[in-house]
């Protein structure tokens, strides 16, 4: 009796551990096969969709919103922004190299020399205080504009956000997915609660989307944010993930601080391999 | 009869001090002081592991229970003021709490 609770407490320990020092590649395994037994018969790709991979009328109502898609005047302001040079007579190209199409998917990655997670938009800024400029506002307006703009040129691309295997890239990832899991605010819950566990259930009138395929389609056009008061409907993922710390009742962190990096950093690594949809609609 | 009437007159003169004496509000001042110190400690204690909940401070909530505690102190409603930061006492312990027991969370797939 002894020798068998020894070795099924061994047992427990060892899968806790082995839970606990997974690697980006196993969870990454893990957390697919997990929406591909919930929803089967959903093609990998179509999660990208969110809730409207999962509900048919959602769906229709969406298809009818992309046939004049509202995002697509700023993602025509976005070109106007990339297209414009500084005054030093350099553009947005001068640190991102011609190709707008090329853009989009090298974000996030890791940076060595800094040992941070970069995003996109902390480069949009970054490259507009190195040419003399007033950089953009975190969360919305031009810098969601040209977000929008280069999540359009790479539609199609696939996600590939790479973990080096380095401590500290290591550490960021496992702080993101940390984040992703751990409960918090007044009502006690965690990301991964609505995006994960109910997943496809309805919270009023919305249906959960699945964490699966979340981070393609931003910046995103939501209906929510183009009312009065609001701004124009676009958002950046950081805005986002503020929105819902506020919905559980947590106090929001800042927009492009470390825990929304490292956030973004898991969060879009467990997309990988997903096509780049952005920018899109949702409610 | 005199004795009564001079009886009834010490006790109402001993209530009558009672009632004047600025020790009541001074001690619901203390009382705030004290409180506020040990509530910003708790918020501090919380937001140092993230665990701050989204009403005790933040700008942009409609309640901001500390700030509003401050504010209804300013103005003397020392109850009130004493009544929120209860608010915000339980809510930064819970936030503590809740991230400590959230350091080893993972996925449950």
């Amino acid at each position: 009796m002894k020798k068998m609770l020894t070795l099924l407490l061994s047992a427990g320990l060892v899968a806790t551990a082995t839970q606990a020092m997974s690697s980006p590649k196993e969870d990454l395994a893990h957390f697919r096969t997990y929406f591909e037994q919930r929803f089967p018969g959903i093609q990998l790709n179509e999660f990208g969709n969110g809730p409207y991979a999962l509900d048919a009328s959602k769906r229709l109502q969406w298809e009818s919103m992309e046939e004049f898609p509202p995002y697509e005047e700023y993602v025509d302001k976005g070109r106007e922004i990339w297209e414009t040079p500084f005054k030093n007579g350099k553009s947005f190209a001068s640190c991102f190299g011609k190709d707008a199409s090329k853009v989009r998917p090298k974000y996030p990655h890791w940076d060595k020399a800094s040992s941070k997670v970069v995003t996109l938009e902390g480069d949009i800024n970054k490259c507009l205080k190195a040419n003399g400029e007033k950089p953009f506002g975190w969360k919305k307006g031009k810098i969601a504009h040209l977000g929008a703009f280069l999540g359009y040129e790479a539609r199609g691309q696939k996600t590939n956000v790479v973990v080096p295997n380095d401590p500290k890239a290591l550490q960021a990832y496992e702080d993101g997915k940390h984040f992703f899991y751990a409960k918090r605010g007044q009502l006690n819950m965690a990301c991964a609660d609505c995006h994960v566990y109910y997943a496809g259930q309805r919270i009023r009138g919305n249906v959960l989307s699945a964490a699966l395929g979340h981070t393609t389609h931003f910046p995103v056009y939501r209906a929510k944010w183009a009312k009065k008061g609001k701004g124009d409907g676009l958002g950046t993922l950081h805005r986002r993930y503020g929105g819902c710390n506020k919905q559980v009742r947590a106090r929001p962190f800042k927009a492009q601080g470390k825990e929304y990096r490292n956030l973004e950093f898991f969060h879009t690594y467990m997309s990988n391999g997903l096509e780049i949809n952005a920018p899109g609609y949702r409610e | 009869m005199k004795k009564l009437i001079a009886a009834f007159g010490l006790a109402l003169f001993i209530t009558g001090c009672n009632a004047t004496t600025p020790d009541k509000p001074a001690s619901k001042q203390a009382q705030y002081e004290a409180a506020l110190k040990n509530a910003q400690a708790a918020v501090d204690k919380a937001a140092s592991v993230g665990g701050e909940w989204r009403d005790i401070r933040w700008k942009k909530s409609k309640k901001k229970y500390l700030p509003s505690a401050i504010e209804a102190a300013k103005a003397g409603d020392y109850d009130k003021a004493l009544k929120l930061l209860d608010i915000v006492q339980f809510q930064a312990e819970a936030g503590y709490k809740q991230a400590m027991a959230q350091k080893n969370a993972g996925p449950r797939f």
